[in-house]
């Protein structure tokens, strides 16, 4: 009976490696979250109270922002408090048998040998530091070692408890999240953070209605828009590196055109790439893992690296301002972007006509032909316009970098303070914008 | 007919994952023109002693000759050309759902087709023909323009039929070809397989889960219990011992009319 039960336990199938990882993960994160809270509450005392000034500077009320960041000014014995105070309340909550670091990893502390009680308790708060300094000895030496996974550390032996896979006793309801110390917790370290980062980055309602005057002289004129240029040619452009006349309505063409385009171009590079990026397709040799890696790794390099910053680096390769640029950077993020959706559309894919056409006698190159891409093509196009949503989006403003478009306008006339053509700027933005996510919206959901 | 048509010999499968042991030395042969009934429990091993056969699950020990060939030393290339001879037929049909009914039953002949044309899609006008035929044989000519997902059940399974009529095949591999189905049309699709057996002379494997199906269509039967032959014989052979035997202690028979 009993050899049934431990079979049955998920924590047999780990190895003894990865249990004292989970364990040691599981401290690392209760540490974490006692030392935030000791963190947070000295450094609003010293906010809210302390009076230390350097050369007539409080900087904890002045200056709250360094203060949070640079080192507490404790007294020399007092970082080791905090070391091991904190250490110690660790060590009591862990004791106390469902700490949130336990819970994470799904631990509790069990008894060997009936319930966990207050002497054992305290006799695994005393022999504590005990065990886990012998901890590496243990490691370290063959004949202790398999010890160490039988029978646990030496201040789990000694207390005769030790730190197990939690198995919710059945018939016991669950809480509601909000009852339990993780929901406790969390709410809690919401609203610290959330008070502490009022208090860090210097938020101040204040200016919001003191300065409402000044900020509604311009919305007033952004309300009341400037179409002059609407259609008629703006000559500005004469002056720079793409002299060219352009009006709103050419450039928003202009910038629709380039989302077009650099969704084409890129999906039309994703979709290959996305066979290769696929674990079910590659992973089954050695090599097709590499060619696997190497896609995946330059989707998830390439997509990390935002639409604006590709624009700054083709702006210097190609020529500020020309819309070549922009184009050539929403490639680049269309691709990588792209790129993963596809990949993982196929991994989602279902097996069966695969084996069909496999049993067929089909090659590698058909499998894809009929039985991949038939599955994937409406989830495909769904993404594809998708992403030409976003590149209109993105197109309206890399301008601000040297991408060219509509924004090259919005940008112009905000640095001139034209406040009436830039709300015609952003007037036509707006329609277009929405426009096409409607039609968008509206294919995506007949084709799904 | 020296020599048998299908020699399975000592053929073990391990899954890596979790050291599950699926065959176990499984040795038989079979003679060309047999229709073979495979039964067990799910997790007997069944799927996997078809799919080693075409080599969709890569064998771990043991060999199999189809034909006096030694399928589990041919390169993937050599494989291929093999595939072509033998059939499968799918419990779930395997169909490509969006694609015509037509398209589904030109892939069997993927394997006859050079891969630049069949990535067009261009068949030849022989396969056109010969995928009418076939679909005709199965009763479904009128659906040719159809989804495959339109079709029910029992016709998905003959379109799945027609498929792997378009291999010409000479060995048919059909894992579990009817449990998706109810009663009437299990026997409609078992009949077109007992057809391509008796008229064409193809080879047939079929793993079936009811024991009355097994002996109305089966000219042998063999069962497989935890990747181990419990049982190989005539249909007739099997009474109420061997039945528990297979299938255990606690199993009751259920007859599909």
């Amino acid at each position: 009976m009993s050899t049934k039960a431990t079979t049955t336990n998920p924590e047999d199938a780990l190895t003894d490696a990865r249990k004292l990882r989970k364990r040691a993960l599981g401290f690392a994160l209760d540490w974490a979250i006692v030392y935030y809270f000791l963190h947070a509450s000295m450094y609003l005392y010293l906010v809210f109270w302390g009076s230390q000034t350097i050369r007539g500077w409080n900087w904890y009320k002045n200056d709250p922002y360094t203060a949070f960041f640079n080192p507490l000014r404790l007294p020399s014995w007092g970082w080791w408090l905090i070391l091991f105070g904190t250490l110690g309340v660790v060590v009591l909550i862990r004791t106390f048998g469902r700490s949130l670091g336990q819970r994470a990893f799904g631990l509790s502390l069990q008894a060997r040998s009936g319930s966990v009680n207050l002497v054992k308790r305290c006799i695994r708060i005393l022999v504590w530091p005990m065990g886990v300094i012998l901890a590496p000895i243990q490691l370290a030496i063959p004949a202790l070692r398999h010890g160490v996974f039988t029978h646990g550390l030496l201040h789990d032996r000694i207390s005769g408890t030790s730190i197990r896979h939690y198995v919710h006793p059945s018939g016991t309801p669950y809480k509601r999240f909000w009852k339990t110390q993780w929901g406790i917790v969390a709410v809690a370290l919401l609203s610290l953070t959330l008070f502490l980062g009022w208090i860090i980055i210097d938020a101040d309602l204040g200016i919001l209605i003191g300065r409402v005057d000044e900020a509604r002289n311009v919305f007033l004129e952004i309300v009341h828009p400037d179409f002059t240029h609407f259609t008629t040619p703006d000559p500005i452009f004469y002056q720079r590196a793409y002299p060219q006349m352009f009006s709103i309505v050419n450039l928003m063409l202009l910038t629709v055109l380039m989302a077009l385009a650099a969704t084409i171009l890129g999906a039309a590079f994703a979709f290959p790439l996305s066979f290769l990026g696929a674990r079910n397709l590659m992973c089954q040799s050695r090599i097709g893992w590499w060619i696997y890696s190497v896609t995946r790794g330059f989707f998830n390099l390439f997509r990390s690296i935002e639409t604006l910053i590709w624009v700054i680096v083709f702006a210097v390769w190609i020529g500020y301002g020309n819309p070549f640029a922009g184009v050539m950077a929403l490639v680049i993020h269309t691709i990588a972007a792209l790129g993963k959706l596809y990949s993982e559309q196929v991994e989602g894919i279902d097996s069966g006509p695969m084996e069909a056409i496999l049993a067929c006698g089909g090659s590698k190159l058909q499998v894809i032909r009929y039985a991949v891409i038939p599955q994937i093509i409406p989830s495909f196009l769904a993404f594809t316009l998708y992403r030409w949503d976003i590149n209109v989006r993105m197109a309206t403003i890399i301008a601000l970098v040297g991408g060219g478009g509509i924004g090259d306008l919005l940008f112009h006339y905000r640095r001139t303070g034209d406040w009436a053509q830039v709300g015609a700027v952003v007037i036509a933005m707006v329609v277009v914008v929405w426009t096409l996510d409607y039609i968008s919206g509206r294919v995506r959901e007949k084709i799904a | 007919m020296s020599e048998p048509y299908l020699i399975i010999e000592g053929l073990t499968k391990v899954y890596e994952r979790g050291q599950v042991v699926a065959l176990k030395d499984v040795s038989f042969s079979v003679d060309k023109g047999e229709f073979l009934v495979i039964i067990g429990l799910s997790g007997s091993g069944k799927s996997t002693l078809l799919r080693c056969i075409n080599r969709l699950v890569e064998p771990t020990a043991g060999h199999i000759f189809v034909n006096g060939v030694d399928v589990t030393t041919l390169s993937s290339g050599q494989m291929r050309k093999m595939r072509r001879k033998m059939g499968m037929i799918f419990q779930h049909f395997n169909l490509i759902n969006r694609s015509t009914v037509l398209t589904n039953v030109l892939s069997g002949r993927l394997g006859y087709t050079p891969t630049w044309r069949s990535l067009l899609g261009l068949f030849s006008r022989t396969d056109r023909e010969m995928a009418f035929r076939n679909l005709k044989r199965v009763g479904l000519e009128d659906k040719a323009y159809a989804r495959a997902d339109e079709l029910s059940g029992g016709q998905q399974q003959r379109v799945g039929i027609a498929r792997a009529l378009m291999q010409d095949p000479d060995l048919l591999l059909t894992d579990e070809p009817v449990s998706a189905l109810d009663p009437a049309t299990s026997h409609s699709v078992m009949q077109y397989l007992e057809q391509m057996n008796r008229e064409d002379g193809v080879t047939v494997l079929a793993s079936l889960h009811f024991l009355s199906l097994a002996r109305r269509y089966g000219t042998r039967i063999l069962a497989l219990k935890d990747g181990e032959i419990v049982f190989d014989g005539l249909p007739t052979e099997i009474d109420e011992k061997k039945f528990r035997e297979i299938y255990g202690e606690e199993a009751e028979e259920v007859e599909v009319r």
